[in-house]
């Protein structure tokens, strides 16, 4: 067994205060790049137990949702156990003592490089956002929507971005999504943590969360009117709906009430005159007039409670509203030839 | 990342096809070779099978259903869809290779049919009762005879059959156009999505059922294969009737479109207008049925037709359950609000009071609260702990512990150790920082002791050997803290040795001059220290070797040495 070499517990203080340690700007002195990475996972709790997040069940009951801040006091403290590993005498404590500001700094900046990493991508060398470390937010979300509707797009936003209205094919479409983009929070973490429960953690504080239907997964309908028939809204070329809406009414086979009659109903949409209609030329097109709009839910509104203080966000829901860019395009007909 | 669309956008496209279909392959390679007028030619033949998803669509490829697998919802109003993460999958294979069913007959005026390629898959919804799920069987089974041989005959395989009456299927299955109607291709963005999303490059296919699922049934929505089925697949699509809706009712109110002669013995009344229920005994009541409500028995009758399950899933048509629903029905609220205030214990702060051991085995109550806080909380700034104890802490109002921190710490250590290499890359840091710390003392406590010039340069060039550096240093300055060596052999010193000195030597032995004496010394200046200037080389011209042998005169000296050398040789020898 190794013995003691510094008994004395002044000295032991003195080794701990005056380190005699390699300055932390040189690069040796730097953490190994897997440790740089696990310590940064386990900023953004990858990996924590369920049970650490959430203690108590009815915490989190079904359908619904919980938005939360980012205790980094708890991170840094789950960074600090990481390095506890192996740290067996004052040799270790004064190295980490030494370097614990700079570590903290450096994933400070590694922890927006996580979710990159875990798809797979290439995360940009130098790091574009050197900025110092935000207040990171998140939410849980447990619902059978999560399961439902697999990939959901989650996205935050630090101003209140209001919903676009007009034309989709308006340059002030292209605006509205440029200053949305502008406002975009960066998404830190977004993972399914069950089958139903998701969670997400932004760097910085939302005004605004959206939560919207995956749109590979829109669901086609139509809509019953009160006397056992069913209609359908008109789309103009970009998948807009017509307005005013003039209802289309939908064929159903002879033999089967409850099965829409396709081939007629293409026909009937491509008799169809009058303002821009989309050309029928395939089932795309097709598919775009049979198509629901993907609902997107907000989430915004600033807390007005007790202990509110500037800066809050939401704990209140006030808005929903539709999708109002379903931009959606017949393109090529076939991707190969 | 390949380039995708913008956010909140979407590409459709009407089908996506592989270069090749699934099937087996001939790959004839030849070559000819031409040489001097003969030719010989080769070729070999390869086969070779594109082996797709045939009779089974593993669950690895369906990216996600609608409605929701096992989902209660109110699904009634939107057609059930399937989409795949493999975007070529229901193009891969022909509808009808054989080409047994005939052209559809276009009515005059109508569009055009898509064009080609049609599905070989489409999605049908059935309801609870009007079908049998058959698992694993044999795909003799699963289809008839004629379709098995046209199928090739695999042997040894098994799979799902879906079977139900022939009418029902009939009325339900799409026509030729249909199919190609209910299949498409969507590209969207996946920046903004969870990470175990299928197809990561954001293209899917997409197949839509033709079928509304009836209201609170319980449905099953089955992919099924329509490989080789011209027997069950039509080319046109069946009649039609357009149901009673609000728009076409008030437009045909006037028309008698539906105003059939009246039962004799009823009044003719509007159209809207129901037979009065009272009814005397000299007139039989009038039962009226809405065509629009089936029967809620249905016998099945007459033949049942199997069709290959490629994969399926089970809905219910009950309660709301959309997307949009469950969304606005979320509980919406920051974490660390409870519905029953109380259940569980919970501080305004977020803290949720559990019970602990500890160290004694006693039963402690503290408080605990997650990394998720309902407020905006400062950070820490006495950092780094090193030990789960230096993190725990009592919460004055209380008097009652709070080991929120201590618990990271601890989960966080536990995270760690798990993780061998980890372990191995915090060693590594920790050996690299003490060698680099061990380096950086010796050269400052070299420095200090000793006055060396080290370069600047050395604490940060951390790859260059510090013994060798060092070493060099301190003999230089060993070497510059005497006096300059310039007799560095002593020959200055002997060289003033009385017996070495031509002056003194002359003296002694009576010479005549000191340069005799320097004659007698040996003469060599180079012996005591002096410079002696070697001689300059001979000048000696280029010569070519033309002109050696021009030389004739050398020629003949040459000759006449070697004709003397052989006379000397032989008169050496003895004569002859």
């Amino acid at each position: 067994m190794r013995s003691v070499s510094i008994t004395n517990p002044a000295a032991l203080a003195e080794r701990l205060t005056a380190k005699d340690q390699v300055d932390a700007s040189v690069p040796e002195s730097g953490m190994p790049p897997y440790m740089e990475m696990f310590l940064a996972h386990l900023r953004v709790l990858i990996g924590v137990p369920f049970d650490y997040l959430v203690p108590d069940a009815r915490l989190l009951p079904d359908e619904s949702i919980r938005f939360f801040y980012v205790d980094r006091s708890w991170t840094d403290r789950l960074v600090d156990g990481a390095i506890a590993v192996g740290k067996t005498g004052s040799r270790e404590q004064a190295h980490h003592q030494a370097h614990a500001a700079d570590v903290q700094s450096q994933l400070d900046l590694t922890e927006r490089v996580v979710r990159i990493l875990q798809r797979g991508l290439q995360p940009p060398d130098p790091p574009t956002d050197q900025g110092p470390a935000r207040v990171l937010t998140g939410f849980l979300l447990r619902s059978a929507a999560v399961t439902g509707w697999p990939a959901m797009d989650v996205r935050a936003f630090s101003t209140i971005v209001p919903p676009y209205t007009g034309n989709p094919d308006d340059p002030a479409a292209e605006q509205w999504a440029l200053q949305a983009a502008a406002a975009q929070l960066t998404t830190l973490r977004l993972e399914l943590l069950s089958p139903s429960v998701l969670l997400a953690i932004f760097d910085g504080i939302p005004e605004l969360v959206w939560l919207e239907q995956p749109h590979h997964n829109i669901e086609f309908g139509v809509t019953p009117n009160n006397t056992g028939g069913f209609i359908l809204d008109r789309h103009g070329p970009v998948g807009q709906v017509e307005q005013p809406a003039v209802p289309v009414p939908v064929p159903v086979r002879a033999a089967n009430n409850r099965v829409v009659a396709v081939a007629a109903l293409r026909d009937e949409l491509a008799a169809l005159t009058g303002p821009p209609v989309l050309p029928q030329t395939g089932s795309a097109a097709f598919a775009i007039e049979l198509l629901d709009y993907p609902w997107r839910q907000r989430f915004e509104g600033v807390q007005s409670d007790q202990r509110a203080s500037s800066g809050a966000f939401v704990s209140k829901w006030e808005v929903a509203s539709v999708i109002t860019e379903p931009d959606v395009r017949t393109a090529v007909t076939e991707l190969l030839p | 990342m390949t380039e995708q669309p913008l956010q909140g956008h979407m590409y459709l496209f009407d089908s996506a096809t592989p270069p090749l279909d699934d099937g087996s392959y001939r790959l004839t390679v030849g070559t000819q070779v031409d040489y001097q007028g003969t030719g010989q030619g080769f070729s070999r033949q390869h086969y070779f099978d594109i082996i797709g998803p045939r009779f089974s669509v593993p669950q690895s490829m369906v990216a996600t259903t609608w409605p929701p697998s096992n989902g209660h919802g109110a699904f009634q109003d939107g057609l059930a869809h399937v989409v795949l993460s493999r975007r070529t999958l229901p193009w891969e294979r022909e509808l009808d290779p054989s080409n047994l069913i005939p052209p559809p007959t276009i009515p005059p005026g109508a569009p055009a049919a898509p064009a080609p390629p049609v599905p070989w898959v489409a999605l049908l919804v059935f309801e609870e009762g009007e079908y049998t799920l058959l698992r694993n069987i044999p795909l003799q089974q699963a289809v008839p005879a004629d379709v098995f041989g046209r199928l090739g005959s695999p042997a040894n395989i098994s799979c799902d059959a879906v079977e139900a009456d022939a009418d029902l299927v009939a009325s339900i299955l799409p026509s030729v156009e249909e199919l190609q109607l209910l299949a498409h291709v969507r590209w969207v963005n996946v920046q903004d999505r969870e990470l175990n999303t299928a197809g990561g490059d954001g293209y899917y296919a997409v197949v839509i059922s033709n079928r509304l699922p009836e209201p609170d049934a319980q449905c099953r929505a089955v992919l099924v294969s329509l490989e080789e089925r011209a027997d069950l697949v039509q080319a046109n699509p069946p009649p039609f009737i357009f149901p009673r809706t609000g728009a076409t009712a008030q437009a045909e109110a006037a028309p008698p479109a539906e105003a059939e002669p009246p039962a004799a013995g009823l009044e003719v009344g509007p159209a809207d207008v129901l037979p009065s229920p009272i009814f005397t005994l000299s007139q039989p009541p009038v039962h009226t049925f809405s065509p629009l409500i089936p029967l809620p028995v249905q016998f099945p009758s007459g033949p049942r037709v199997r069709l290959i399950a490629l994969t399926s899933w089970q809905f219910t048509c009950e309660g709301p359950g959309t997307f949009r629903q469950l969304m606005q029905n979320l509980d919406v609220a920051m974490l660390g609000t409870v519905a029953d205030v109380g259940h569980p214990p919970l501080a305004d702060t977020g803290h949720l009071q559990i019970e602990l051991q500890d160290r004694l085995g006693a039963s402690e109550a503290v408080w605990y609260r997650g990394p998720g806080v309902p407020y905006n909380l400062t950070r820490d700034p006495n950092g780094p702990y090193h030990s789960a104890d230096q993190a725990r802490r009592v919460t004055p109002e209380t008097g009652a512990e709070d080991v929120s921190y201590a618990a990271a710490f601890e989960v966080g250590r536990l995270l760690a150790a798990a993780d061998p290499r980890f372990a191995q890359a915090i060693m590594r840091w920790r050996r690299e920082s003490y060698k680099q710390s061990a380096r950086a003392s010796t050269i400052g406590a070299m420095e200090q002791r000793l006055t060396l010039s080290l370069p600047g340069t050395l604490a940060e060039t951390l790859h260059t050997p510090v013994s060798p550096i060092i070493g060099t240093a301190a003999a230089q300055a060993v070497a510059a803290s005497g006096p300059p060596l310039a007799d560095a052999y002593g020959l200055t010193k002997v060289g003033g040795a009385a017996g070495m000195n031509p002056a003194n030597l002359a003296a002694a032995w009576n010479l005549s001059s000191a340069s005799e004496a320097a004659d007698l010394l040996g003469a060599d200046p180079g012996t005591l220290g002096a410079v002696a200037t070697p001689p300059a080389p001979t000048i000696r011209p280029d010569t070519t070797l033309a002109e050696v042998a021009a030389d004739t005169a050398g020629l003949a000296r040459l000759s006449a040495a070697r004709a003397q050398a052989v006379a000397n040789a032989t008169t050496t020898l003895g004569g002859a």
